[in-house]
């Protein structure tokens, strides 16, 4: 389907949000699409950034310089057609858990945007996100968080809170092991996080995982 | 403590084989291809090298009988056997794992296979098996529970090892939870091609073009998309995982200047895109691997592969690329979860045999909404795409709902699956209600295989030929034998099915 460019908007040299029209698509908060340019014939998954009930469709992108999707979506005039496919997947909260229980959000990079969805879509949501970043300018539109529901780790930049890798920060801190974890980003992260949660007793029935790359 | 990794024969009454292995749809063939099993292969390697007694026990490629498999077997006694299954089988290894247990009873039976995943319960009360895993991590989880097995006598009872449910006793199991884990690819090792002994998988193949050929350890576990509604590789407990670049590269070289592989295929759901797939290519020119009259190929998916990327593949001599055409209309391709649109696969076509890939499309009719237009749509591209020479040969299946996908869930919740007897679920007949009747849709799957015999087609592979870079007359004529073998043993099983066993 072709969906509308309105808005690229810019976060850092490298990151930026894309804002599409949404038409009728309906989606779960978390779910993902396949973004491509018209009639280039290839695509890519993006994790949905907007919550369930806003008028656009939005997706936060990392432009991977020697990449092919990520760059080209970035140069598209507004007003111009992008090819969208989907939604997919089931990296998306159960309704009935919400009010149950709370949800550890944990993520690197641009592996922020489905959780960014889910706290749009569900308000109610009892969260904290722990969020790995190598500088302080990887914090994508961090006002939109509680500032007690988000803690930042960042890696190749000293600053007043944590300094290092959300891997050194996980094991410090005590766990609720009756919440559910999200866990979203590059591989490594994902499986370094999972060890660490069933050291600490985590079930893995708890835990649910999305690998970009 | 001995460890059998067994895949028995399984004949049929018309005396075909099934193929069973590399977590594909079984299918029964008078000659079938013998697909090395990729994870097990890796599991058996690994627990190995951890100073098990492991034994390779693949019936099917070793060309045994049934009872001459079994039989050895039996006199061989392994304290563990390993085995896969898939819905269509389901009943024979039940049946097969009580005769083991009663002629051994105390060897430890352990299945694997994306059925008994989805419902090890199932399994542990139909048969007598002991270990059913929950995962497609087989070498990740065994290298962890065969020592808790050898070191514990408790191990029913105390096991802490994730992905698996555990006889304790006939009617009481040990779940240990999902196994959602994504594991490090790379810890787990290459096949050794001595232990699997590969030359029994290297010839009778159709995905190779030249021989010995052989499967690549995959690059990618379970698949990066992942979300396609027919297929395996989709649920909310898989997650992908990749091989590094350079790990894969060394396995390449050494398939090839050790073992003498003229044709590398990896069988990952879909192989590396992007990055990675330009770092692998050029990878194998750097090496000069390109140079050495082997060919490489892999499975894809339309919209992974762009130019840039198709033209590297090309020079560093990948040739056969696999990718689902599982229909040509926009409402069948959505509600697949294909996430490409019909115009993409032509765009892509074109791309890949512009630089000379060969590629192979896989075709499946008998969606139970697709309507005679939706069917027509299908052959007419895929006619369209082979007289144009955008691709080079094609399989057609009937789509079958298996191992619980999504897809076979639908088919459940909406009441169109038209029986519950899992050795219908063999692909050699429609299953579900259909718009339109059922031998329409096997007229289509004869009708697109005739296109290999059609002089248009016949012509674009001669005219294609004179374009090859090798020009290979013996190559093309034993491949192309091969291709038609194949073509006719798919009409042999349609036309049985329609003069037998049509499901009401
Ligand atoms: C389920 C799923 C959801 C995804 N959601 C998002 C999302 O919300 N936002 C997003 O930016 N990307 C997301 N990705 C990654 C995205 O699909 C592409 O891989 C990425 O945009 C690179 O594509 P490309 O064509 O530009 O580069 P390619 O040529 O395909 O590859 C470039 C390289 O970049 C690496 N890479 C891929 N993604 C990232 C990333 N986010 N950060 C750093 N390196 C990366 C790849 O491993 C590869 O080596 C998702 C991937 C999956 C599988
Ligand atoms: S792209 Fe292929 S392997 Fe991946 S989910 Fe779809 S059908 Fe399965």
């Amino acid at each position: 389907m072709l969906h509308k460019v309105l808005e690229i908007r810019n976060l850092t040299a490298t990151a930026y949000v894309l804002r599409i029209e949404r038409k009728k698509v309906s989606f779960k908060a978390g779910q993902c699409f396949n973004l491509g340019l018209k009639n280039s014939g290839v695509n890519r998954e993006y994790s949905i950034y907007s919550g369930e009930n806003d008028s656009c469709l939005e997706f936060l992108v990392k432009e991977i310089k020697e990449g092919i999707v990520s760059p080209s979506l970035r140069q598209v005039t507004l007003g111009e057609e992008i090819n969208l496919h989907g939604p997919y997947g089931s990296f998306v909260i159960d309704p009935i858990k919400i009010k149950q229980v709370k949800f550890y959000f944990i993520c690197t990079g641009t592996g922020i945007a489905p959780f960014h969805s889910f706290i749009r879509s569900h308000p109610n949501l009892d969260y904290q996100i722990i969020n790995g970043i190598r500088s302080l300018n990887e914090r994508y539109d961090y006002d939109e968080y509680h500032p007690l529901k988000i803690t930042t780790c960042i890696s190749r930049e000293k600053w007043a809170g944590f300094h290092g890798r959300l891997t050194a920060y996980l094991p410090e801190i005590p766990i609720d092991t009756k919440s559910i974890f999200y866990i979203c980003g590059n591989q490594k992260m994902i499986q370094e996080a999972y060890v660490i949660l069933r050291k600490k007793k985590v079930s893995g029935n708890h835990i649910f995982t999305e690998a970009f790359f | 403590m001995k460890i059998a990794f067994s895949y028995p024969p399984i004949i049929n009454s018309d005396g075909q084989k099934a193929m069973v292995s590399q977590n594909r749809n079984v299918q029964f063939f008078m000659k079938p291809t013998y697909l090395l099993p990729i994870i097990q292969g890796q599991a058996a390697t690994w627990l190995r090298d951890m100073g098990y007694n492991v034994f390779w026990d693949d019936g099917n490629s070793q060309l045994k009988t049934f009872d001459c498999w079994y039989l050895d077997l039996i006199e061989a006694s392994p304290d563990v056997i390993i085995f896969e299954s898939t819905t269509p089988v389901m009943k024979f290894y039940w049946n097969i794992v009580n005769k083991i247990k009663s002629d051994l009873p105390h060897c430890t039976v352990i299945m694997t296979g994306y059925h008994s995943m989805r419902k090890p319960q199932e399994t542990l009360r139909r048969s007598y098996a002991d270990v059913v895993l929950r995962s497609n991590h087989i070498d990740f989880v065994l290298q962890k529970l065969i020592p808790y097995i050898d070191e514990n006598s408790q191990w029913r009872e105390n096991c802490p090892i994730e992905g698996l449910v555990i006889r304790i006793d006939e009617n009481n199991f040990h779940d240990t939870g999902n196994f959602k884990q994504i594991e490090t690819l790379d810890l787990s090792p290459d096949v050794d091609r001595d232990l699997v002994q590969w030359k029994n998988y290297a010839y009778e193949n159709g995905n190779f073009l030249q021989t010995p050929g052989t499967y690549a350890t995959s690059v990618v576990r379970d698949c990066m998309f992942g979300k396609c509604s027919f297929c395996r590789y989709n649920g909310p407990d898989l997650t992908f995982s990749m091989r590094s670049v350079q790990k894969s590269l060394d396995e390449y070289q050494k398939l090839i200047e050790d073992y003498g592989a003229r044709e590398i295929f990896d069988d990952s759901g879909v192989w590396y895109r992007g990055a990675e797939a330009r770092e692998f290519a050029q990878g194998i020119i750097d090496r000069g691997l390109n140079k050495k009259d082997c060919y490489f190929g892999f499975n894809t998916r339309f919209g992974y592969l762009e130019e840039d990327t198709i033209a590297l593949l090309a020079k560093a001599n990948f040739r056969f690329v696999l990718v689902g055409l599982e229909a040509a209309d926009e409402e069948t391709l959505n509600r697949l979860n294909k996430g490409y649109g019909p115009k993409d696969s032509e765009q892509n076509l074109k791309l890949y045999t512009k630089y000379g890939l060969f590629p192979h499309l896989t075709i499946m009719v008998g969606y139970f909404w697709q309507t005679r237009e939706q069917l027509n749509t299908t052959i007419d591209t895929v006619k369209r795409f082979m007289f144009e020479g955008l691709a080079r040969t094609l399989q057609v299946t009937i789509c079958t709902p298996i191992d619980f996908t999504p897809y076979h869930q639908e088919c459940i919740d909406q009441k169109m699956l038209l029986t519950n007897d899992y050795d219908d679920f063999d692909m050699s007949k429609l299953i579900v209600k259909t718009p339109i009747p059922h031998n329409d849709y096997y007229d289509a799957i004869r009708n697109i295989y005739g296109i290999a015999f059609h002089p248009k087609f016949i012509f674009k592979q001669i005219q294609f030929l004179f374009k090859f870079k090798k020009r290979d007359w013996q190559f093309l004529f034993t491949y192309g034998i091969r291709a038609i073998r194949r073509v006719r043993q798919h009409i042999f099983n349609l036309t049985k099915q329609q003069k037998n066993k049509v499901i009401k």
